[in-house]
């Protein structure tokens, strides 16, 4: 499952060439992820216990953040409402480069089991989202797993600023990761 | 043509209908004399309509212009000190009307009664929360939820839908994935009108399943880089040459040698 | 450095500049208390709360909608997401009201099971209200050491229902599973652990504690009469000092036949009600340990025999023809009850959990309604906070104990 070695040196074997100045600046960026507490519903108490004493989050450097400003990754834990879905597009707009979003839970991948008039239909309709990660609620260690992917997606990035940007909606189609 | 669905009660209903089926009904026990709730009933007086004993608590059936006559009495003379719960029932589509009920309970004699009133469409109901505080809250979710107006609450707002909502979610008319109103909000509150092509309906089908969508689906036989265009040239299925089996031969020749 | 003048007000010396001088801040959404999405609009005298207004409908996710177009036993697993925090108590809620509503009652091995369930439950309920609760206030460590205990409590959940979150552990007439083997030895030790660490660790931690103290004595007062006017169940009334608890008054289950006692505080604060969660702590164990004994006198029978509605055990259902074909209509279409309305209550961790179900003698209920205790102690609230300091606002929040699948629903 995990890879326990991991190797800066090398690029993992992709068609662009990272210069060391990116591998450093990925290996930063990688490893004090620092998570924006975003949790709505039965999801944020899985990911409340995965940085509690056993399944402890802070051996990936992050450290939950309440403001918005000063954190780098939003993990959406749980149901997004309709009703909430403009304050997390604010929440997210107000997040600084460069940012990620995990999304957590079924409700927040597509909607759940909440096929409902009031519940989002999957919060990849307003906040482009870096990882998706299944469950209902998923299990701490998937929690930390998916960051552990994120942290793999990070390290391949450019450190570029201009490449990474997220403003622009239109062309979010084409960065949509993968399901794990 | 389309084939007619009515539009006055858009719950799912029972496929299969058996018409000699007799539903049974729970059980109304009458009021024993000289009980608790004997005394509740004659201390209520005249305003009752009809009164039962439904799973050990008393439900008592009352006109919607009494509700807050007799709630103070049940509060004042018969000690029923809580409303535990209170909201309505959408009868529109049957009766045209709501029925509406409120669950008291008395703590010293360990009671519950129910009090039902039927109220008909476009009437407003007269609001309990000078003797209960709790109505506060349950009658403006009343309000939210059915459209049923209530008359002299302090602050009668919508409460679990935004408040430019347009549309009373559990009417019978509205159904279970949101009217249009509902399916382009969160679209139209952030990005605009305009954005309604980009981002695309909601996918309210959890079985949709897209051949062209070559980044969740895969087509053994067919598959393409991740992302890249939906083709139909086929790929060839390699399989794994194991010690004693070679997969990858062609069964054919094998079964011609045995005939 | 700029300067205001009337020409070029800024917006944060506006309000100042009014007759009435109150400053309105929005206590988001989204916010570190631990306690979900709750947004309250204070208005400020100084640092004193004038007025407060609650905005809740941020969960709001149309549970009651969803009850009534799906069958009974579809609409089990959505009760999980209402409290989330201890979910077998809602799902029993839930399964007991359409018992009432049918008129069947579970065989005995299940009400033992279901009984260590709900209590187990309460253990995990109150954990994490400690834990969110002392974070707030500003006890880091003993959240920590809270959710310890809640992972070996969530580890006999995993074993019995193989979920730590969203149980659905228990079905409309009994319970599906049996325990497994091993199950009542390791409970009897995570209920030694409950009552060794409440006492050392969360105890002694807390309670002389004078910083704790301080900011818990007299803070969120409210009377017996207020607390009943304003629909408080559970602690929050027992805090009052008004003696009133579901499982000993309209008892349910087998709690006639426990015993246990039920902690009232007359104090009416926030101290008074921690101390009677750590108690309720201690009950819940001692009811553990009188049914883990019960356990061994009954037989196996889990369901209970109703054909109408109830679907045969699996082993019936592989074999028998006639089960099979049962099942699969009670699956497909969905089982009828009779007509009527039944409203129950059940003594949930966080107060009176009860379910009002009218049926139509339709496969899909006619109308579900969920009454949930954090619904009104979230109304009550706009009581509450009026004239306490803001750093009070987040004690009190912590002591109502809500949890917004509940409010929203």
């Amino acid at each position: 499952m995990a890879q326990h070695q991991v190797n800066y040196a090398s690029a993992a074997g992709l068609p662009i060439a990272l210069t060391s100045v990116d591998k450093l600046v990925n290996w930063g960026r990688s490893n004090s992820l620092w998570p924006l507490t975003y949790g709505l519903a039965c999801c944020a108490i899985e990911m409340m216990a995965s940085g509690a004493s056993r399944y402890d989050f802070d051996r990936m450097g992050t450290i939950f953040r309440a403001s918005p400003r000063q954190a780098d990754v939003m993990i959406l834990a749980g149901t997004l409402s309709k009703k909430h879905s403009e304050f997390a597009r604010r929440l997210y707009d107000q997040m600084t480069e460069p940012k990620w979003v995990i999304s957590m839970g079924s409700c927040a991948n597509t909607g759940g089991m909440f096929n409902t008039y009031a519940t989002v239909q999957g919060v990849d309709r307003i906040i482009p989202v870096d990882i998706y990660l299944p469950g209902c609620a998923p299990r701490p260690e998937t929690l930390q797993y998916a960051m552990m992917m994120l942290q793999k997606k990070i390290r391949k990035e450019s450190a570029d600023m201009k490449k990474n940007t997220k403003q622009d909606l239109t062309n979010q189609t084409g960065k949509r990761a993968r399901l794990i | 043509m389309r084939k007619y669905v009515p539009k006055d009660n858009v719950q799912k209903k029972a496929y299969y209908t058996d018409r000699f089926h007799v539903v049974p009904r729970v059980p109304r026990e009458k009021i024993e004399e000289g009980s608790h709730f004997a005394n509740v009933v004659k201390t209520v007086g005249a305003d009752i309509k009809e009164s039962y004993v439904e799973i050990g608590q008393l439900v008592l059936h009352i006109n919607p212009e009494d509700n807050f006559k007799v709630i103070k009495i049940l509060k004042e003379q018969c000690g029923y000190t809580q409303c535990s719960e209170q909201s309505a029932v959408d009868y529109l589509a049957k009766d045209n009307e709501f029925e509406l009920f409120w669950q008291l309970l008395n703590v010293t004699e360990a009671k519950r009664v129910r009090v039902v009133c039927r109220l008909a469409n476009g009437l407003a109901i007269e609001s309990i929360e000078p003797l209960f505080n709790s109505a506060n809250f349950a009658e403006r979710e009343m309000f939210d939820m059915f459209g049923i107006k209530v008359n002299n609450h302090p602050f009668l707002k919508r409460i679990l839908m935004p408040d430019d909502w347009e549309g009373h979610p559990l009417l019978k008319t509205y159904p279970l994935f949101g009217d249009e109103f509902a399916s382009w909000y969160e679209v139209d509150k952030i990005f605009g009108k305009e954005y309604r092509d980009i981002i695309g309906p909601e996918n309210r089908d959890p079985a949709k399943i897209d051949i062209k969508d070559t980044k969740r689906f895969s087509r053994v036989g067919y598959e393409v880089p991740f992302g890249a265009e939906y083709t139909e040239e086929e790929q060839e299925i390699e399989y794994s040459e194991t010690a004693l089996v070679n997969y990858n031969k062609k069964a054919s020749k094998t079964l011609d040698e045995r005939r | 450095m700029q300067v205001a003048n009337k020409l070029s007000p800024f917006f944060e010396n506006l309000n100042f500049e009014r007759d009435d001088n109150t400053m309105v801040i929005n206590f988001g959404p989204q916010h570190p208390s631990a306690h979900g999405q709750l947004r309250l609009v204070l208005e400020l005298e100084g640092e004193q709360v004038v007025k407060a207004y609650p905005d809740i409908g941020y969960l709001h996710r149309g549970i009651e909608k969803m009850a009534e177009n799906m069958t009974y036993n579809e609409f089990l697993p959505t009760t999980d997401r209402l409290d989330y925090i201890a979910s077998t108590s809602n799902n029993y809620a839930y399964a007991l009201a359409v018992e009432k509503l049918l008129g069947i009652e579970a065989p005995r091995r299940a009400q033992v099971i279901r009984t260590a369930l709900l209590e187990l439950n309460r253990v995990i309920s109150h954990l994490f209200f400690i834990a969110t609760h002392a974070l707030d206030v500003g006890a880091m460590s003993v959240f920590l050491y809270a959710f310890r205990e809640r992972e070996f409590a969530m580890d006999l959940m995993e074993d019995y229902c193989g979920a730590r979150l969203t149980h659905s552990a228990v079905r409309i007439g009994g319970v599906p599973l049996d325990l497994p083997a091993g199950w009542l030895e390791n409970l009897a030790a995570f209920c030694d652990k409950v009552d060794y660490e409440v006492e050392h660790t969360y105890e002694a931690l807390l309670t002389q504690n004078r910083i704790w103290k301080m900011r818990l004595e007299d803070v969120g007062v409210i009377s017996a009469e207020d607390a009943l006017n304003w629909g408080c169940t559970g602690v929050m009334l027992r805090g009052s000092g008004v003696n009133w608890d579901i499982r000993k008054e309209e008892p349910y289950e087998l709690y006639p036949e426990l015993d246990f006692d039920i902690p009232t505080s007359d104090r009416c604060d926030s101290y008074g009600r921690y101390k009677l969660y750590m108690e309720e702590m201690r009950q819940s164990t001692r009811i553990l340990r009188q049914l883990i004994p019960m356990y061994k006198e009954t037989d196996g029978q889990l369901m209970a025999h109703a054909p109408q509605y109830i679907s045969a055990p699996k082993e019936e259902i592989m074999t028998q023809n006639y089960a099979l074909m049962q099942h699969f209509v009670l699956v497909t279409q969905g089982m009828r009850p009779p007509r009527g309305e039944v409203y129950v209550p059940t003594e949930s961790p966080k107060g009176e959990l009860g379910f009002y179900i009218k049926s139509e003698g339709e496969p899909y209920a006619y109308r579900l309604k969920c009454r949930a205790p954090s619904f009104f102690h979230t109304g009550l609230l706009q009581k509450l906070l009026v004239g306490t300091y803001i750093a009070d606002v987040v004690t009190i929040i912590g002591t109502t104990n809500i949890v917004f699948g509940e409010v929203d629903r």
